[in-house]
């Protein structure tokens, strides 16, 4: 009945990996059939008449734009509408370097990717400054500015534009594969396709997609989220201006091929064939570009239809015809399953099952004396914009290999002072230590690379992922070199062999943390207190030293409770430090080494928790008496 | 130079006001009304048409204005509602709202014809002097029409309970209507505001320009220049301000560099802006606060 624990030992690495996506069962079928059938269809299309020529390969050429638009928007959530400017660069920089400096067709390739890659990384690290919605209209702007300049200046030839350079001819022995520059369009479709449909089998992918949905959660995993937004646009933007290459050789350069309105039909594509897909792109580019030429009316009727469907489209399938199916046939098996009940018997497996820190990570070592401090606040001051004082002069030591409470009423600055220590905010004045290092002003993302890590009271987790690609992502900073190989990831061994250790370590950490029976769930489909547990074992994946825990009892069951005390006294036992905010002091106190007491911003006491019970300013402050 | 500045404010006035009707609805629902400028160019055919049928001018801009926010409404019930309805924070609009804009502009080169037809020329050929410059009594009317709207836009924001409630809506709908506010309805009142605007900068420029189905393209463009320049994302008064500034620049321009220059001259303002500070020139008063939670925003 239960497939997912069924069939585990046998693929669990490789369904677990893919198994939110449509075609969860291609890396099995045999690859190259689908190359090899795509390139018997270039071979139709170079060898049909100039007029299928002309249709299919600028519909080419736009679906390796809607595919570029679909690796940021899809996958970070950056609705670009800057792919038509890196497009017009690209098709610029070629068509003019042929016609006013006669050099090879080949040569502005590299000179593009690397204009349009460092153009692309430049705006947005720009607009990195203010996200969302403020990067769609700097990237908007940034197209409008450089219809402008090309309608405006003279080296574009104005609004006339310019014919781009003829693409070399095969040799003659090559002669009867047709077109040579049908094959150029196409196989650029096919490495666009391919390099994204790499990133989405990827240990990359999760974690692009925490950026998106999750980006607290993702840089208290390490993952550094500006550089990765910053250089995976870069990447889309050197897609485009590659496009643009590709076009110079079919159609005339001129602005009017470049406007705004380019880069939103782009978008349009990608929305009506399926966002964060991989053939949604391709099947909305096929619609909008053969739209014109099989609805053969009155050209204002015949816009006034295509306006009207792309509406349509949008509001009636906001997920597109690819997402729309994908859920149809991909998600109703996830749904359908009988779910293993939250309160059963079944819901939590025997916790104490030691975690796994084996692959090189920086495991604790060996059982602290509890003298050395770890973690230590030094005069702490912290106040939010125009508000008034959050923590006044807070110190706090924490010992290795402790677990220290920190409890106080709600507004006393406990969650304040664990984002100050993870990284998120910044205090005013104070300093942090971290295994004796000073780490002001490091990012979260840096602490957590350097054996801190957090979870949050609210888990933070990507809904459309499983819980085992949750946990993936707290692996992203422990093995090396993911983002680098991501674009090729299945085609290397070693992305092969890592993406089969990633997965076996991420499910034995769900197992140690009694999740075992979840690991193929969608987060969205799970109760919340496997949420609160997807969110632990995501931390305890990379073996941290220290792990701050903001309130991991709110929301559970009293049975979780006590599961989730087991939990934390194994961990305990191996040496991790621990600090937790929590409220309810019937789970806390029995746990702690230390706890300390927050009140209105200042800390009240810090001893044992005996001490702390029987202390008579925290029962009036805190207990209420 | 006085020249300049006084037909700069004249055709900033028209900027302004689309630059307003787009801060209005993004305003109250954080939408970009992609077919903002097609609202104005519907205000301008339609007075255009029932001017030339030969029925009072009064009643032809009636019809124009109340066609503009026609426009405008059953954009937002049927481009912008749904998409919201299904996801708060989805980009769908942007794909909606050119899809209607492109409806809406095809639509009116099929019914009128592609070229251009004659505008009834209001106060267009009375001259008026000020110290050494010359305006049309048109200019003068654009520039007090301007202002007035967007005084009394403002005094209804912040005097009335109305406006506060649309606040509420604009910062957190589930909350707003968890207090009573029927957000529909407020968003469909904004979209009905901001095609009033938009109408009105179509009936104002119209004498001008002449009526054609493709003006809102370029129209809608500075529109939304004038609304990034000013702030109007944050602020919808912003939006009038950014387009004053807009058309005193771009007029300057080609004043003072070359009969061209407006061609690109905002474009570069409007990106050098934009670094220096991203939300736009008036989008809140105090500079220390916005430097500040923009700090924060990033940490």
């Amino acid at each position: 009945m239960r497939s997912g624990t069924e069939t585990k030992s046998g693929e669990r690495s490789e369904s677990a990996a893919v198994s939110s996506n449509w075609f969860g069962d291609w890396p099995r079928a045999p690859g190259y059939l689908v190359v090899i059938g795509y390139l018997a269809l270039t071979l139709l299309v170079a060898r049909s008449s100039l007029n299928v020529q002309s249709v299919v390969l600028v519909a080419a050429v736009f679906g390796v734009l809607a595919i570029s638009l679909d690796l940021v928007a899809g996958m970070l959530g950056l609705y670009s509408l800057g792919q038509g400017g890196f497009f017009a660069i690209g098709a610029y920089l070629t068509a003019i370097a042929a016609s006013d400096y006669d050099v090879n067709v080949f040569l502005p390739l590299p000179v593009v990717v690397v204009v349009t890659g460092l153009l692309g990384m430049a705006i947005g690290a720009l607009s990195l400054r203010v996200s969302g919605l403020y990067f769609s209209i700097t990237t908007f702007i940034f197209t409008l500015v450089l219809t402008v300049l090309a309608t405006d200046s003279t080296i574009t030839r104005g609004t006339q534009g310019l014919l781009g350079p003829v693409f070399p001819d095969f040799p003659d022995a090559l002669a009867p594969l047709g077109a040579p520059v049908a094959w150029c369009a196409m196989l650029a479709l096919l490495m666009a396709a391919a390099l994204v449909w790499n990133i989405r089998r990827s240990p990359l992918y999760p974690v692009l997609l925490s950026i998106r949905d999750a980006e607290p959660f993702a840089e208290a995993a390490g993952v550094r989220t500006s550089l990765v937004k910053v250089a995976i646009f870069g990447l889309s933007a050197a897609m485009a201006g590659s496009a643009g290459w590709v076009f110079s050789f079919i159609g005339v350069v001129s602005p009017g091929q470049f406007d705004w309105s380019v880069s939103l039909n782009i978008l349009v594509m990608v929305l009506v064939g399926g966002i964060d897909t991989t053939l949604g792109p391709i099947v909305g580019t096929a619609f909008v570009t053969m739209f014109p030429a099989l609805v053969n009316i009155n050209p204002w009727l015949q816009e006034i239809l295509y306006g009207a469907l792309s509406i349509v489209a949008i509001t009636v399938f906001p997920e597109g015809v690819v997402g729309l199916a994908k859920r149809r046939l991909g998600g109703g098996s996830g749904a359908g399953e009988t779910e293993p009940s939250a309160e059963g018997p079944s819901a939590f497996a025997p916790g104490g099952v030691p975690i796994s820190t084996s692959g090189g990570s920086t495991g604790p070592v060996g059982r602290a004396d509890g003298r050395e401090v770890i973690v230590e606040c030094r005069g702490v001051e912290f106040s939010y914009a125009l508000g008034p004082r959050v923590l006044r002069n807070v110190d706090l030591s924490v010992h290795r290999g402790h677990i220290h409470g920190l409890i106080g009423p709600n507004g006393s600055g406990k969650s304040t002072l664990a984002n100050i220590i993870a990284g998120r905010l910044h205090p005013q004045s104070g300093t942090i230590f971290v295994k004796g290092r000073q780490v002001d002003g490091l990012a979260p993302s840096e602490r957590a690379r350097r054996g801190l890590r957090r979870t949050f009271q609210a888990a933070e987790l990507v809904r459309n992922l499983t819980t085992t690609q949750n946990v993936l992502v707290g692996l992203y900073s422990e093995v090396p070199g993911i983002a680098r190989r991501a674009a090729i990831w299945t085609m290397l061994a070693s992305g092969r062999r890592d993406m089969t250790s990633m997965s076996t370590r991420a499910e034995e950490a769900l197992g140690s943390v009694g999740a075992a029976q979840w690991t193929n769930k969608q987060v969205g489909d799970v109760p919340h207190g496997i949420e609160q547990l997807t969110q632990l074992a995501s931390v305890c994946v990379a073996g941290p030293d220290i792990i701050v825990l903001d309130e991991p009892a709110t929301g559970l069951s009293a049975r979780e409770v006590e599961h989730l005390a087991q939990i934390l006294t194994a961990l305990k036992s191996r040496g991790v430090t621990m600090i937790i905010i929590e409220h309810q002091t019937r789970f806390l106190f029995p746990l702690c080494d230390q706890v300390t007491v927050l009140n209105a911003g200042e800390v009240v006491l810090t001893g044992s928790s005996d001490e702390v019970r029987v202390n008579p300013t925290v029962r009036q402050v805190y207990l209420g008496e | 130079m006085f020249q300049f500045i006084l037909s700069g404010l004249a055709i900033g006035a028209i900027y302004g006001l689309i630059g307003m009707a787009l801060s209005i609805t993004f305003y109250v629902t954080r939408v970009i009304n992609f077919a903002q400028g097609q609202a104005m160019m519907a205000a301008i055919m339609v007075t255009a048409a029932i001017a030339s049928a030969g029925y009072p001018l009064l009643l032809a801009i009636v019809a124009g204005l109340a066609s503009a926010c026609a426009i405008a409404v059953v954009c937002y019930i049927v481009a912008v509602r749904p998409i919201l309805a299904f996801d708060r924070f989805s980009f769908g609009w942007l794909v909606s709202t050119v899809g209607f804009a492109v409806v809406v502009e095809n639509a009116a080169a099929y019914i009128w014809g592609p070229t251009s037809r004659a505008f009834p020329q209001i106060l267009n050929e009375t001259g008026i002097h000020i110290f050494s410059a010359v305006l049309t009594g048109q200019q003068l009317l654009g520039i007090g029409a301007a202002v007035s709207f967007a005084a009394a836009f403002e005094l209804l924001r912040k005097r009335t309970l109305l406006g506060k409630l649309a606040m509420a809506v604009a910062a957190d709908p589930e909350m707003a209507s968890a207090i009573g506010a029927n957000t529909t309805a407020f968003a469909a009142a904004a979209f009905a505001i901001s095609g009033l605007f938009a109408g009105l900068a179509g009936v104002l420029i119209g004498p001008s320009t002449f009526a054609n189905p493709y003006l809102g393209d370029t129209y809608g463009t500075y529109g939304f220049i004038a609304m990034m320049i000013g702030g109007g994302t944050e602020k919808p008064l912003a939006g009038m301000l950014g387009g004053f500034l807009l058309g005193v620049l771009s007029e300057g321009a080609n004043a003072l560099i070359d009969s061209r220059a407006s061609d690109w001259f905002p474009f570069l303002v409007l990106v050098v802006i934009l670094i220096l500070t991203p939300k736009g020139l008036f989008s809140s008063g105090k500079w220390r606060f916005r430097l500040r939670s923009a700090t924060l925003g990033r940490a």
